[in-house]
């Protein structure tokens, strides 16, 4: 394989792995609706909850 | 030696790409409003009472990130009621304000009942994901 075709390769796949922002131009009296879906990382929700469960149990009234 | 170099060029490419995707996502209130803070004093406030009910069984952690009266304790109730009203405020928050989209409440509670679920104490009653009741071991 070429080494061009090899990084232009990698390259999109690179992209397509960390996502890519789309713009999109339209008319202003006719705005757009883009449904995305949201991708919701369940290992931050958890370092959150822990953070805040952590902070009501030392903060106890005892 | 060219081919060696293109390779590495293409997997540092790649590796920069993906960097994000091994950091956990932040999430925190990024305000922290009067019903807020109000949620988290008033959790404080009662902690105490929590556990003890917890140790006596009177009450258990939920697969929905909540407390459950197990034995219709009239004592405990209210208690319930209040704490669970308290951490709806906290998920609802923490949701909308990390813009977590129509599943975000439920992905919160799903969240918070697994750490409710790592941190109950030995001898409390948790409830798995699957519904089934039982005591931590």
């Amino acid at each position: 394989m070429k080494p061009f075709k090899k990084i232009a390769i990698m390259f999109l796949a690179a992209i397509a792995l960390a996502g890519c922002t789309v713009k999109a131009v339209g008319d202003p009296n006719r705005p757009i609706t883009i449904n995305a879906n949201v991708v919701v990382d369940i290992r931050g929700l958890k370092q959150t909850a822990t953070s805040i469960e952590d902070m009501v149990a030392q903060g106890a009234v005892k | 030696m060219k081919h060696f170099r293109t390779t590495l060029f293409s997997l540092g490419l790649v590796v920069l790409a993906a960097m994000p995707l091994c950091r956990a996502a932040d999430y925190d209130f990024k305000e922290l409003t009067p019903e807020i803070k109000k949620a988290l004093q008033d959790r404080q406030t009662r902690y105490a009472q929590i556990q003890e009910l917890k140790r006596e069984g009177v009450i258990g952690e939920n697969n929905k990130g909540y407390v459950t009266d197990l034995k219709n304790s009239s004592s405990a109730s209210s208690l319930t009621v209040a704490e669970n009203q308290d951490r709806r405020t906290i998920y609802k928050n923490l949701a909308t304000q990390n813009k977590l989209g129509g599943n975000g409440l439920l992905e919160v509670q799903r969240a918070f009942a697994e750490v409710q679920r790592d941190k109950a104490a030995t001898g409390d009653m948790v409830q798995s994901s699957s519904g089934d009741w039982k005591k931590k071991s």
